[in-house]
C-alpha cells in the first residue's frame, strides 16, 4: 500500500507516495523522471541500473525504495553537481562543467549503444573515490569481481571504459593540485 | 576545405533547383526525392517538428538560412557510429563543418529512404550522392548570385567565394524557398507473404546517378576522428531512450509467457483486485499480459497471474546437447545455395591422392542485449498505429505491424529511439516487443509500454541457429590445397516473425527455409572450390509458437562459414608443416590480404613456425601457450586476427592473453570509431569463442539469465592491439561489423597450437575442453 516516502536524490528532497517495496529504479524513472539508470536484468546481474547510495554503488532494480530513505541517492543526472560541489566551482563554471568521468566517457568515445554506460560511470565514480589512480588490472577487478555482479557490456566497450577511467583519474588528480 | 569545380566531372543526372516561393524570414533549400512523391503531403506532416517546411517532411537535406543543415535517413544509430560517419560524409561533399549538421534517423514519417541500418555502405553511398547533388546545386545558385561562373568558385566551411566575392550557403537560401529533386529508385517495405522474409524489399530507396564527388586525396573530414554525435547526451542522461517514453494515459505491461515453447493456453490466471486494484488481465490466443498504470503493480500482478495460469504440456526440442544430431537427422535434400565450381571441385576431390576432412559445429547463440526488448504502441480507434522502438529496420517493422493488424502500411508510423544494442536481431524488421505492444494497445484502447524481462528475452527472442559444417580439402604433394568443398547445415536464419503476433494467432509472414553463402574468398590460388549451404526449418518450428526462431546476428553467415573454412586452412597448414601465415601467402595473390597479414603479424610479434608448438601438451596442471591466426574478407574490408592463449589442460581453463586485430576497410572514415568497433568486436567474438551457448531441454530454453548465458566480463578481456590500414584507392569497406567473426577461428587455432588438439566446436568452456582433451588422449 502506498506510503509517503522522502528521498534525497541528486541533492534535492523528494516526497513521493509509493509502495515502500517498489524498486528504487521504478521510483527514480517513473516518479522522478530520472531516466539515466536503466532497466537491465532485474536481478542485480548486469549493473545497468546502478546509482550511488551514500557514495556506494547499489543496484536499484532489487533495492526497495524504503531502503534509500534518509540516504543520498546520486544518478548520472546528478554527477556534474557532485563535482561542482567538490571543487566549489562558480555558477558560470558549473554550467559548462561535467563530472570528469562523464567528460572522459565523451573524450574516449566510450558508448556504443550506451545502454549500460550509466551504470558503468557510476561504478567508475565509486572506484575513483576509493582509488584515485587505478591500474588497468584494478579497473578490471572492480568492474568484474565486486559484488553483486560484473558490470556487463554487450557491445564490448570494456577497453574504452578502462581508457576513460584512467583519463578521468588524471583529470581529477590534475584538478586536485 | 577548398574544392574547385574544375576537378569535377559533368553529372550524369541533371538535377534542377526550383523556387517554391519567397519567404519573409528564414528560407531554405530542401533536397527531396524526384520519386516517389507520396511522402509529400500536409496531413502526414502535421506532427513533424523536424522540418521548417512541414510539407517537405521527408527531405534528405535542408540547407537553412542560418547555415545549419538537417540530414535525414531511415537508417539508425545501432552503436557503431553512423552519427559520426554520416555528418562526416555530408560535410566532406558540401565543404561544411560536420558540427553544423543535425542528423534525424529512423522515423518512418520523417525520413525518406528506409533501408538497413547495418547496410553502411549503401547508406553512405546514398547520403554521399545526396550531398554531392546538393553541392552542385548550391554552386549554381552561388554562380547566379555572385555573377561568377561555377568553374571559378571555391567553398570553405559553407562559404562560397569567387571573383573576389563571398556568400554563405545560408545567405544563398535567405528569403527563398527552394527545392532540389534528386533521382531515386527502389521502394519502401510493404508486406508480401511470398517475398523474402515476407516483405517486398527491405533495401529502401537508392539514390541514382553519378554526381561528381570529391576525390579521396582532397578529403579533409573523412579520415579524421569526428566524434559520434549521440554520445554527450547519453553520458549526461539527456537522451530520451525508447524505454524513457511516457505518454498520457499509458499503461505498463508485463507479459505472461507460455510454460514451454509449444504450450497452448488452457486457462489464464486471475488478478486479486484487493491486492492489485488497477491491474488488468489481457488475453488473445496464447498471448497473456497484465497491464496497469503503475509499473510495479504490473510486475507483481503478472507474477501472480503467471503462478495460476495453466498451459498444455509440450516437449518437442532435442535438447541443446543433441542439437548436432538433430541437424544431422533432418532429411536434407538440395543445398539452398551453392557457390563455386561444382564439377571441377568434385572431380579434383575424387582424383586427389591426399585429402583431409573435418566437421565444425556450434550450438545456438543469441544477441543477448543488456536491455531486454521494449516498445511502446498507440493504436487509435481510427485504426492508425504509432510504434516507438529501436528497430534497426523501421520501414520493415512498419510493414510487419501493418500486416499483423490488417491495416494499410500508410496507417502505421514507426518512430525510432535509442535503446539497448541488438546486433542484427531487428535487421529484418521483426522480433521485438512491438507486436505485443500494438496488440495490447488495440485491445485496451490506450498507449501501452511493454517491457520484456531478461528471462523472457532470453527464452523467447529469436536466436542465431546451431550449425554443422563438413569441409574436405584435396592436397597436392607439397600439402597445398588444390580443391575445397564445404557443406554447411543449419536451421535457417530468416524468421523475423514477431512473437506477439505468433502467440496471439495474428498474421505473420516469413521466409521459406534456406540460408546463403556468405563468405568472400581470400584464397584465389585455390581455384577449385565449392561451398554448399543448406537451410532447414526452425527446430520445433511446427510447434504452435514457432519453435526456436532463427535470425541473423552480427556478421551473419560468414561468422559461421568462415570459422569452418579458416579452421580447415589452419589444419591443412599443420599437416603441411607450414607456418599458418606463410601457408596463407602460398594460397593467395590478393595484395590487400597479404599486406594486412604482414602488418598484423608484425604488430603481434608473430613467431614464424608450424603449429602445434614444440611444447604443446594435452595434460598437466600448468598453463601451456599457443598462438593462432585467421583471415576474412567482408564487404570490401579485410580482416586478420591473431590470438595468443594459455590453456591449463587439467582444468580445461582457456584464457586469451592477447588479441591482435588487423583491419583494412579501404579508406578509413573515422579511425577512433573504427578502433572502438574493432576492440569491441573482438570482445564479442571472444565471448562467443569462450563462453556463449543457448541451452535448452526438451521443452524450453534454460539459459535465461546472465549466470546461465555467460558473456565475457571486463576481467576476461585480454590486451587488444589494433592495426589499421587505410587505402585511398579501394573505395569504402564495412568496418563496424565484422571484427567479432575473426576471433573464434584464431582462438581455436591457438588452442591447437597449445595442445595439439583441434577444437572444432565452440565455445571452449572448461567442461568442453576437458572432454575434448580426454577424448583425444584416448584416440591417440
Amino acid at each position: 500500500m502506498p506510503a509517503q516516502v522522502t528521498l534525497i536524490v541528486n541533492g534535492a528532497k523528494q516526497m513521493i507516495a509509493v509502495d515502500p517495496d517498489t524498486p528504487l529504479l521504478f521510483v527514480l524513472r517513473n516518479e522522478l523522471k530520472l531516466t539515466g539508470p536503466k532497466m537491465g536484468c532485474g536481478m542485480a546481474q548486469c549493473g545497468a541500473c546502478a546509482v550511488l547510495l551514500d557514495g556506494e554503488e547499489i543496484r536499484t532494480c532489487i533495492t526497495p525504495v524504503s531502503y534509500a530513505v534518509g540516504k543520498q541517492v546520486i544518478t548520472i543526472e546528478g554527477l556534474s553537481a557532485v563535482w561542482v560541489a567538490q571543487k566549489s566551482l562558480s555558477d558560470s563554471e558549473a554550467a559548462k562543467t561535467l563530472h570528469p568521468v562523464q567528460q572522459a566517457w565523451i573524450d574516449e568515445q566510450v558508448p556504443q549503444c550506451g545502454y549500460c554506460q550509466s551504470g558503468m560511470m557510476i561504478a567508475a565514480v565509486e572506484l575513483l573515490s576509493k582509488n584515485p589512480n587505478p591500474t588497468a588490472a584494478q579497473i578490471k577487478d572492480a568492474f568484474t569481481n565486486k559484488p553483486p555482479s560484473p558490470h556487463l557490456c554487450r557491445c564490448g566497450t570494456y577497453a574504452a571504459i578502462i581508457d576513460a577511467v584512467q583519463r578521468a583519474a588524471r583529470a581529477m588528480q590534475g584538478a586536485a593540485r | 576545405m577548398n574544392r574547385n569545380m574544375d576537378q569535377r566531372k559533368t553529372p550524369a543526372f541533371a538535377t534542377t533547383i526550383s523556387r517554391r516561393g519567397f519567404v519573409k524570414t528564414g528560407g531554405a533549400l530542401f533536397v527531396s526525392l524526384a520519386f516517389p512523391l507520396r511522402f509529400i503531403g500536409k496531413t502526414e506532416a502535421a506532427g513533424n517538428p523536424t522540418s521548417i517546411d512541414p510539407t517537405l517532411l521527408a527531405s534528405w537535406l535542408e540547407i537553412r538560412s542560418d547555415s545549419t543543415i538537417v540530414a535525414r535517413t531511415g537508417r539508425a544509430e545501432t552503436g557503431v557510429g553512423i552519427t559520426g560517419y554520416y555528418p562526416q560524409t555530408i560535410a566532406e561533399e558540401l565543404n561544411v563543418r560536420p558540427e553544423t549538421i543535425t542528423l534525424i534517423m529512423g522515423d518512418t514519417d520523417r525520413t525518406p529512404d528506409g533501408g538497413f541500418s547495418a547496410g553502411f555502405l549503401t547508406g553512405m553511398s546514398n547520403i554521399r550522392k545526396v550531398a554531392a547533388y546538393t553541392y552542385r546545386a548550391l554552386l549554381e545558385l552561388a554562380a547566379t548570385q555572385l555573377g561568377v561562373p561555377v568553374s571559378s568558385l571555391a567553398v570553405t566551411d559553407g562559404v562560397v567565394s569567387g571573383g573576389g566575392k563571398k556568400i554563405s550557403y545560408g545567405e544563398l537560401v535567405q528569403g527563398q524557398h527552394l527545392e532540389l529533386k534528386i533521382p531515386v529508385k527502389g521502394e519502401l517495405a510493404k508486406p508480401n507473404p511470398a517475398g523474402w522474409v515476407g516483405m517486398t524489399s527491405l533495401d529502401g530507396l537508392a539514390v541514382e546517378g553519378d554526381p561528381p564527388m570529391k576525390a579521396v586525396k582532397d578529403f579533409k573530414v573523412i579520415g579524421t576522428s569526428f566524434p559520434a554525435g549521440h554520445i554527450p547526451d547519453k553520458v549526461t542522461g539527456r537522451t530520451q531512450w525508447s524505454c524513457d517514453l511516457m505518454l498520457p494515459g499509458m499503461l505498463h505491461a508485463r507479459m505472461v509467457r507460455p510454460a514451454t515453447l509449444g504450450s497452448k493456453l488452457v486457462s489464464a490466471g486471475t488478478i486479486d483486485k484487493t491486492k492489485f486494484p488497477t491491474a488488468q488481465l489481457i488475453q488473445k490466443g496464447n498471448l497473456v499480459a497484465v497491464v496497469s498504470p503503475n509499473e510495479w503493480e504490473a510486475v507483481q500482478a503478472a507474477r501472480s497471474v503467471a503462478g495460476t495460469t495453466k498451459w498444455t504440456e509440450w516437449s518437442g526440442l532435442p535438447g541443446s546437447e543433441n542439437v548436432t544430431r538433430a541437424i544431422r537427422e533432418y532429411k536434407w535434400e538440395k543445398p539452398s545455395a551453392s557457390k563455386g565450381k561444382a564439377a571441377e571441385t568434385t572431380a579434383a576431390l575424387q582424383q586427389a591422392t591426399k585429402k583431409i576432412s573435418a566437421t565444425y559445429q556450434q550450438g545456438y547463440v543469441r544477441h543477448a542485449p543488456i536491455g531486454p526488448f521494449l516498445a511502446v504502441a498507440d493504436v487509435k480507434s481510427d485504426g492508425s498505429a504509432t510504434v516507438w522502438t529501436h528497430s534497426a529496420q523501421s520501414q520493415g517493422l512498419r510493414a510487419r505491424i501493418a500486416y499483423m493488424l490488417g491495416i494499410p502500411v500508410e496507417k502505421v508510423v514507426v518512430r525510432w529511439m535509442d535503446q539497448s544494442g541488438q546486433y542484427g536481431r531487428t535487421t529484418l524488421g521483426g522480433d521485438g516487443a512491438e507486436a505485443d505492444a500494438a496488440i495490447l494497445s488495440q485491445l485496451t484502447g490506450k498507449p501501452v509500454r511493454v517491457q520484456w524481462t531478461l528471462q523472457e528475452d532470453m527464452a523467447w527472442s529469436s536466436v542465431s541457429p546451431a550449425w554443422v559444417s563438413d569441409v574436405t580439402a584435396a592436397l597436392d604433394a607439397e600439402g597445398h590445397v588444390v580443391a575445397l568443398h564445404s557443406a554447411q547445415y543449419s536451421p535457417h536464419m530468416f524468421d523475423p516473425r514477431p512473437l506477439g503476433a505468433l502467440l496471439a494467432g495474428m498474421p505473420t509472414a516469413t521466409s521459406k527455409p534456406g540460408n546463403w553463402v556468405a563468405t568472400e574468398w581470400a584464397y584465389d590460388k585455390i581455384e577449385n572450390r565449392l561451398e554448399d549451404v543448406y537451410g532447414m526449418p526452425n527446430l520445433a518450428g511446427d510447434s504452435v509458437n514457432g519453435g526456436l526462431r532463427g535470425n541473423i546476428m552480427r556478421t551473419p553467415g560468414q561468422r559461421q562459414q568462415n570459422f569452418a573454412l579458416e579452421g580447415l586452412i589452419n589444419e591443412a597448414a599443420a599437416i603441411a608443416g607450414a607456418d599458418p601465415i606463410e601457408y596463407r601467402f602460398v594460397h593467395t595473390t590478393d595484395e590487400r590480404m597479404i599486406n594486412l597479414l604482414h602488418a598484423t603479424a608484425k604488430a603481434a610479434n608473430w613467431e614464424t613456425r608450424p603449429s602445434p608448438h614444440r611444447g604443446a601438451r594435452r595434460t598437466g596442471n600448468t598453463a601451456v601457450k599457443g598462438h593462432g591466426v585467421c583471415a576474412m574478407i567482408r564487404e570490401n574490408a579485410y580482416w586478420v586476427g591473431i590470438a595468443e592463449i594459455s590453456v591449463v589442460p587439467n582444468s580445461g581453463k582457456v584464457r586469451v592473453t592477447k588479441f591482435t586485430i588487423g583491419g583494412e576497410p579501404g579508406k578509413i572514415i573515422n579511425p577512433r570509431q573504427l578502433d572502438r568497433c574493432m576492440k569491441s568486436g573482438v570482445v564479442m567474438g571472444l565471448s562467443e569463442a569462450l563462453k556463449e551457448e543457448v541451452t535448452f531441454d526438451q521443452s524450453k530454453v534454460t539459459s535465461t539469465n546472465w549466470s546461465r548465458y555467460k558473456i565475457l566480463t571486463m576481467d576476461e578481456m585480454p590486451e587488444i592491439q589494433v592495426v589499421q590500414l587505410s587505402q585511398d584507392d579501394k573505395g569504402f569497406g564495412g568496418g563496424s561489423e565484422a571484427a567479432n567473426a575473426i576471433v573464434p577461428p584464431a582462438v581455436t587455432a591457438a588452442f591447437f597450437d597449445a595442445t595439439g588438439v583441434h577444437a572444432r566446436r565452440i565455445p571452449l568452456t572448461p567442461q568442453r575442453v576437458l572432454a575434448l582433451l580426454k577424448t583425444s588422449a584416448k584416440s591417440s
